[in-house]
């Protein structure tokens, strides 16, 4: 029997989704019979020219998906909230049932407890008003007696805890203030004698410092004494020169002016022989 | 189909998928990013128009995003996806045909002359000297126009969004040799189509 494809076959060959052996038919098909072969390449044209058609470019918008509006019931807000206070009065309920949890209320009085009902036993002998009253004064004078003692006893280790605080203190203090002595009188010595060193020093100095000013104070004072002297008997003198040369012109002059009157004398005297 | 990144990228989103299929709102965003031209092509090829083309893409990712738990198997995603888109198509195709019940209803009818390709019929009587790449581009998409909806969308499928014959079958819920029928008489058809217009691959060619 002639193969003969299918169109089916002849897509598939066109498409090139053909087994191998299948591809061989049809191609040796088609070597053979060329109308089907013309009618082939008349497709295969078509698809060349299909290529033609271009690719539109389109950007895909900033898709923000939205969260999913549709809210499952059970994951609801409230639901939620519902369910939290059920699961935990439930869990209250667990445990009140575990732990034989009893709450009696009979008249004004509300019993909350666990185990059995023990009320008839509680109920048994009724208390009276004095029998409380010496209860209660029973407990205070215990309770009294209990704080005192046990105020006594705590006054005592207070007093024993600052007498032995205060004596390691003290011995503390005596420790510190021994050390702290004989560092002093070391310390003082150390610091006197360097005192005594340095007034010694110091005093060396200045005594030496100051006999060499005195000498050369004194020489200075020397100098100018001898000076002075010289000065003034250089004055003296200079006084006594004028004082004689005064004198001299002193005596000149009266020689002078006995001399005249000594010729006005002659003269008158010799005038008067005249006219005589 | 694999030329690009995004073609890669999209051949080994199993993962991603499975992700997105748990309800990780970045992983749907990723696959948004990843079918939003393959979608937005197929619909325009479909149609032939910008506005439903962004129309049906939109409300398949939305679709996808809603129904994403029923997807079944994370290895048909592709088929689901294009099933979702066939179905927005077919439903807008439906919309469109209600919408232009009077003189303009008679578009598809193959021997009279159709209000919208009044341009295209003059380009037809000299083609060689008025197609530019682009034009000849929104002329082979109009031959597209003149096949019937279930032969257009296994064409366009087929030859440009590259799906096999098996995955188109599953998208369009018909058997493999449906498919195959539809792409045979398809292209037999476009053929026709191109030579009542005079398109050839020679003048083509020689244009490019």
């Amino acid at each position: 029997m002639k193969y003969k494809p299918t169109e089916s076959d002849l897509i598939s060959y066109l498409y090139g989704e053909l087994s191998q052996s299948e591809m061989e038919k049809v191609e040796k098909y088609l070597l053979e019979n060329p109308d089907a072969k013309n009618a082939f390449m008349k497709q295969a044209d078509v698809r060349k020219i299909l290529q033609e058609v271009e690719e539109k470019e389109v950007i895909a918008p900033p898709i923000l998906l939205e969260r999913n509006s549709q809210v499952v019931f059970w994951k609801t807000t409230s639901f939620k909230t519902v369910l939290s206070i059920a699961a935990s009065f439930m869990l209250l309920v667990v445990f009140a049932r575990l732990m034989d949890l009893r709450i009696l209320s009979s008249g004004n009085e509300l019993r909350i407890g666990f185990g059995d009902n023990q009320t008839e036993s509680v109920l048994v002998s009724p208390v009276t008003k004095t029998e409380v009253q010496q209860l209660i004064d029973a407990s205070l004078v215990k309770n009294n007696g209990q704080l005192t003692s046990q105020w006594s006893n705590d006054r005592d280790a207070l007093n024993k805890s600052i007498q032995s605080n205060l004596d390691q203190n003290s011995k503390k203090i005596d420790g510190l203030i021994l050390n702290t002595s004989t560092a002093s009188q070391t310390e003082i010595q150390k610091f006197v004698s360097g005192m005594q060193d340095q007034n010694l020093k110091l005093m060396k100095d200045y005594l030496q410092l100051s006999a060499e000013d005195q000498k050369s104070y004194i020489e200075t004072l020397l100098v100018d004494f001898s000076k002075y002297l010289q000065e003034q008997r250089n004055q003296d003198l200079m006084y006594l020169q004028t004082r004689l040369n005064s004198i001299e012109n002193n005596t000149d002059l009266f020689k002078q002016e006995t001399e005249q009157i000594l010729s006005s004398i002659i003269t008158n005297v010799s005038s008067s022989e005249r006219v005589n | 189909m694999a030329g690009t990144l995004l073609d890669i990228a999209m051949m080994h989103s199993d993962g991603l998928i499975a992700r997105a299929r748990e309800g990780n709102s970045v992983a749907q965003n990723k696959i948004i990013q990843l079918w939003y031209k393959r979608i937005y092509n197929f619909s325009y090829k479909f149609f032939f128009d910008h506005d439903l083309a962004m129309e049906v893409t939109q409300r398949t990712f939305i679709s996808m995003h809603k129904n994403f738990q029923q997807l079944q198997d994370v290895g048909r995603f592709k088929s689901w996806l294009y099933t979702i888109a066939v179905n927005y198509c077919r439903e807008e195709l439906r919309k469109k045909r209600k919408d232009r019940l009077s003189p303009l209803s008679e578009l598809t009818t193959g021997t009279e002359e159709s209000h919208g390709w009044e341009k295209s019929e003059r380009r037809e009587e000299n083609p060689e000297h008025q197609m530019q790449q682009a034009e000849l581009s929104d002329l082979l998409q109009q031959c597209l126009l003149e096949l019937s909806p279930e032969q257009r969308e296994v064409v366009i499928m087929k030859e440009y969004e590259g799906l096999k014959f098996r995955e188109i079958a599953e998208a369009l819920n018909v058997s493999e040799n449906t498919v195959k029928s539809r792409m045979y008489y398809g292209l037999n058809g476009l053929k026709k189509i191109f030579d009542k217009r005079n398109i050839t691959k020679e003048n083509i060619g020689y244009e490019i």
